[in-house]
């Protein structure tokens, strides 16, 4: 039904009066629930068959609203709150003290509870985030250092590897490195955790020997710190010999000239 | 009679769900009467009238929180409340449900003018208007709004076929909107 045909149904009249079934006292206050202009057309039936009803008001005998009174206050025992009935203009009286200092004395029980609470859940809730915030640097280290072992592994199984140990010499007998030498790239790593710390100012650089000839193999770090242990990428070479470790200045020379650590041959 | 307060009805709605007595007070002055004179129709009886008011007000405190705003008038309520509280009463102890409608008119109009409610109505005006209202519009009318029959009941007292009770209901209820028009 459209809601005019709901207006002209004749079933808001019959709601009005409380002459429908249930079923139709369902669908009429869906239907006031969802328009507005069926609900002011029941608000007007209403307002109407108030008027009617009005007409034949008989006032009822003086003492009935003492009556009513009287019976509402005896059956609320558990409000202190009493109010005598009047059925002229005059003064009630009002006894509400009792009752609101115990419900002011309830409330800011209540409202103290509420900031204990609040207080203990908030220090809870810092330390917990303070935790969080280590635990995810921590984690974000070890993925960190997890990755590095990863490359790392990468080169020690990748199958074109050729592993080249790089023994001490007269400079360091216990010093050691080894260099991972691509077959099919060229590419050259190299593990340099075994070499003695390098001294203030000086860095190892490596050398590869093609023909005969050093050529620079690019600076290995060991200043920055955890870096000693991780295998670092060199400069790539198709075909070499040898490598060498040798101490030399800072970003290093064109050629070797400081102590050679290390050496080993393919 | 002086009315100290007075309220609209989503105020008086809204005081009376808080229980507060005052508002309860007004609620009575103002519509104790109309409920009376509903009562009255039922049972013909002054003092069991009052008897029965009495027992509807205090539902009405009692149940209060029962009562809907978005579905209806608060005096609708407070109606339907009192026909089925009254139709009760007359069930338990034995009254004999009767067709008070065609009695009805001259009992209440032999009682004085005595509405007393907080708005004064020109009663004896409005009486005299409701003469327009057709006999069997208002009989209707009153068999289902003061004395709660079903329209299956109202069919068979009045003759009317069942299926168009809706439909002469709403033409009645209409025709006493115009007529109750204030002005």
């Amino acid at each position: 039904m459209n809601i005019k045909e709901i207006i002209s149904s004749g079933l808001l009249e019959l709601y009005a009066t409380g002459t429908t079934s249930e079923q139709e006292r369902k669908d009429v206050e869906q239907w006031i629930a969802q328009y507005p202009e069926v609900a002011s057309e029941v608000k007007e039936i209403s307002t109407g068959l108030e008027a009617y009803a009005r007409v034949y008001s008989i006032a009822p005998a003086a003492g009935i609203k003492e009556k009513i009174f009287a019976h509402i206050n005896a059956t609320e025992n558990g409000r202190t709150a009493i109010i005598t009935p009047i059925t002229n203009a005059g003064a009630k009286i009002i006894d509400r003290t009792t009752f609101w200092k115990m419900a002011a004395a309830a409330c800011l029980l209540l409202l103290l509870g509420s900031i204990a609470l609040n207080i203990f859940t908030y220090s809870r809730y810092s330390r917990a985030n303070g935790d969080l915030l280590i635990a995810r640097q921590t984690l974000g280290t070890i993925e960190e250092q997890n990755k590095i072992m990863e490359e790392g592994m990468s080169v020690v199984q990748n199958k074109y590897s050729v592993p080249v140990a790089l023994k001490g010499l007269e400079a360091s007998p216990d010093a050691a490195a080894k260099v991972f030498w691509m077959q099919n790239t060229g590419e050259v790593f190299i593990d340099a955790s075994n070499l003695p710390d390098a001294p203030q100012g000086k860095q190892y650089q490596l050398w590869a020997i093609v023909d005969g000839k050093p050529i620079d193999g690019g600076m290995i770090v060991t200043s920055t710190k955890g870096d000693k242990y991780r295998i670092q990428k060199m400069k790539t070479f198709g075909k070499v010999e040898a490598f060498a470790v040798t101490l030399e200045k800072e970003k290093g020379n064109p050629t070797p000239q400081g102590p050679m650590f290390v050496k080993g041959e393919i | 009679m002086e009315v100290i307060q007075k309220y609209n009805e989503d105020e008086l709605v809204l005081l009376l769900q808080r229980r507060d007595q005052q508002a309860f007070s007004y609620l009575y002055d103002n519509y104790a009467p109309a409920l009376n004179g509903v009562i009255f129709r039922l049972v013909g009886d002054k003092s069991i009238a009052e008897d029965i008011l009495q027992e509807v007000f205090i539902k009405i405190w009692n149940n209060f929180s029962s009562y809907d705003p978005s579905k209806g008038r608060l005096f609708t309520w407070m109606m339907n409340l009192t026909r089925n509280l009254t139709i009760d009463t007359l069930r338990s102890k034995g009254y004999k449900k009767q067709n008070k409608i065609s009695g009805d008119e001259n009992s209440v109009n032999d009682l004085q003018d005595t509405n007393s409610g907080p708005e004064k109505f020109d009663t004896m005006g409005l009486r005299k208007q409701l003469e327009n209202l057709k006999p069997e519009q208002r009989v209707i009318i009153d068999l289902a709004y003061f004395s709660g029959y079903t329209q299956d009941e109202i069919a068979k007292e009045t003759g009317i076929p069942l299926g168009t009770v809706k439909t002469r209901m709403r033409a009645a209820i209409m025709e006493l909107r115009k007529i109750l028009q204030f002005k």
